[in-house]
């Protein structure tokens, strides 16, 4: 057993640092404050080649390995959670179907833009009605001659507003329930495809959701991704990659609440001495650090099994759940330790309270994570 | 076309050093280490040159074998080789050793039209190894670089004095300590990360010198340094404008 990083995930890990305190730390507050998109900072790391790490290097990817891309994510996000989100989406949610289902040409052509971070992905699930019963949902998706013909609407997509590749989840023959749902590579110039209002989040908001609505929306046949009637399964084997991904953002979140802490604490001074001194801080910081180290470790090892090509779906599971109530919980105390000034705007931890709790949300509930470890341990 | 060697140093990174209480000592157990900052310069330098006007950069480095981790780290950042000089002796080497080591290696092993360092180092900062390596190699040597313009066989350098720039030139080979204001470096993307593993080091020992570098520096003793405050406290009395006045005095802050 190892637990040593390798001196390459130690170096990216440096350089994801050095990035964020150049370009995003500057940023941060002003993007939170005015829900923007900072476009230049993506391109930025596209040039540093982040925006398709595990995948491989003939498809427009990095070629290195999820436990490396889990690194970025959680240093990004230990600066700006919505910029980590946004990576996160886009490599696990969009790039990974079609890496994992695609044809050769599906990947040449949509994988490749991906990978290269010349086009933003997407990835259309949750509706309106349909949220953690994803196996519900109404859009449908007929086939017309050459071309299959989408309907319904997609709810809370995050980065549609800027997508020009979306995958889209839709029932191609509801007698079936969930295995009459297939998967869809939709261009985003694809007549009939509508983008709505960005929406105004609680937290992640330099980060963009908006709703996704198709109306006789026409693409052509072969962009079906996998076989008809796959697309629950690829739904689900997607989502269960996207959880590493969302774990290791709750932990940038919960490591950069620990960092504030620590380095509020030894200044602010009350009752003559730095707070850091008393014994009720201390055993905060001391709780927020183990379970910090506890979420990596879940995390580095849900990540590890990927790359070890062994089963990940429990080990996810665990790691989302115990990485986002972390964050929930802990952003919650650096606020506590911050008292009042953690709770005005412009502090970065009551930021990083906002920004937490969608993580205990997306990609699967923490109710979800819990059911989808005790029937992993049950069945 | 240009052959450039740069050199630099593997160094604890002082964001990681704690200082643990009343005692003042520094505890070293769980820092980190890095090139050392100004270093980074020259590695940037080097490579924009080479960008600029094609060659080759290699970097070499000397140190204890704990420094091999910075070897990919140095050569992620754009040399095309690495020079690794190591033995277990060279954890406290006194910058006329280590200058004398490069001089060596050098003059044995690589052809050089330029060779850059940083100005000083991150940790000692005796701003030694450059001259001196000049110095043995008997070539010209510009200190506290800001500028390097290269035509044809001659290097034209701008100094930053502490009163304005100095612009010498001097003909190549030659060799400038460059100043972190010289340039920003680039931060490596995951490729070029990924593709240092690939990339060739020339490993040598104390075995494979000639001169003997025993170590010769003995730290007794490492504390944080303190700052004690005055504690003299003033109001905003007009009346105490004085007694500022005399407390500077005092303490021949003014005159």
């Amino acid at each position: 057993m190892d637990f040593r990083l390798t001196e390459e995930q130690e170096i990216i890990r440096q350089s994801v640092r050095e990035f964020a305190a150049k370009y995003i730390d500057p940023i941060a507050n002003e993007c939170d404050e005015n829900k923007h998109f900072p476009m230049e900072v993506f391109k930025k790391i596209a040039e540093q080649e982040w925006m398709g790490i595990p995948y491989p290097q003939e498809y427009g990817g990095a070629g290195s390995d999820y436990l490396t891309y889990v690194i970025v994510i959680e240093e990004l996000s230990r600066a700006d959670a919505g910029i980590g989100f946004t990576v996160e989406c886009h490599t696990s949610l969009a790039a990974f179907p079609i890496f994992k289902y695609g044809t050769e040409e599906q990947k040449q052509k949509y994988l490749v833009p991906l990978c290269k971070g010349e086009k933003f992905g997407s990835f259309c699930l949750t509706e309106p009605g349909a949220g953690t019963d994803a196996g519900s949902a109404q859009t449908t998706a007929v086939l017309d001659g050459n071309e299959w013909v989408l309907n319904g609407s997609k709810m809370f997509i995050s980065n549609s507003p800027i997508a020009e590749i979306f995958i889209v989840f839709a029932m191609t023959d509801k007698s079936k329930g969930t295995k009459g749902m297939s998967a869809f590579i939709v261009p985003r110039e694809a007549p009939g495809l509508r983008v709505g209002e960005h929406l105004n989040k609680m937290g992640i908001r330099s980060s963009l959701t908006a709703e996704v609505i198709f109306k006789d929306c026409r693409i052509p046949k072969e962009n079906l991704l996998g076989q008809e009637g796959q697309g629950f399964k690829i739904a689900m084997h997607t989502l269960d990659g996207g959880r590493i991904g969302i774990a290791a953002q709750a932990l940038g979140i919960a490591q950069a609440a620990l960092d504030e802490s620590i380095k509020y604490s030894k200044e602010r001074v009350q009752f003559g001495k730095p707070i850091a001194s008393f014994q009720a801080i201390q055993w905060m910081i001391a709780d927020m650090a183990t379970d910090i180290q506890a979420a990596r470790f879940l995390t580095y090892h849900a990540a590890w099994c990927y790359d070890q090509g062994l089963p990940y779906n429990k080990e996810a599971a665990m790691a989302k759940l115990f990485a986002a109530e972390c964050a929930a919980r802990h952003t919650n105390r650096a606020v506590q330790i911050h008292g009042g000034y953690g709770y005005i705007k412009g502090h970065k931890v009551e930021r990083l309270y906002r920004d937490a709790k969608i993580t205990e949300i997306y990609e699967g509930t923490s109710e979800v994570q819990r059911m989808v470890i005790a029937n992993n341990l049950l069945r | 076309m240009l052959k450039i060697i740069v050199c630099f140093k593997w160094v604890i990174d002082e964001a990681d050093i704690k200082v643990s209480g009343k005692s003042r000592e520094l505890d070293l157990s769980r820092v980190a280490y890095k090139i050392s900052d100004y270093d980074r310069n020259a590695i940037e330098e080097a490579v924009r040159l080479q960008e600029q006007l094609g060659g080759s950069v290699v970097a070499v480095t000397v140190g204890p074998p704990t420094a091999k981790q910075s070897l990919k780290d140095a050569l992620s950042r754009g040399p095309e080789k690495a020079v690794f000089v190591s033995d277990p002796a060279f954890d406290s080497l006194e910058p006329a050793q280590t200058a004398a080591i490069l001089a060596e290696v050098i003059t044995k092993n690589l052809e050089y039209d330029l060779i850059i360092c940083g100005e000083g180092s991150s940790d000692l900062y005796a701003q030694q190894v450059g001259p001196r390596l000049a110095e043995k190699l008997g070539i010209p040597c510009a200190t506290y670089v800001e500028k390097i313009i290269i035509k044809d066989k001659e290097l034209i350098a701008e100094r930053k004095m502490r009163d304005g720039i100095e612009v010498v030139s001097m003909p190549l080979p030659a060799l400038v300590t460059v100043m972190p204001t010289i340039n920003t470096p680039r931060i490596p993307s995951l490729k070029q990360v990924l593709g240092a593993a690939k990339k060739p080091v020339v490993n040598l020992s104390a075995k494979d010198l000639e001169g003997k570098y025993e170590p010769c520096l003995k730290t007794t003793s490492l504390l944080a340094a303190t700052m004690e405050r005055k504690r003299i406290k003033f109001t905003d009395d007009p009346q105490d404008i004085r007694k500022v006045v005399d407390a500077l005095l005092k303490e021949g802050v003014i005159s």
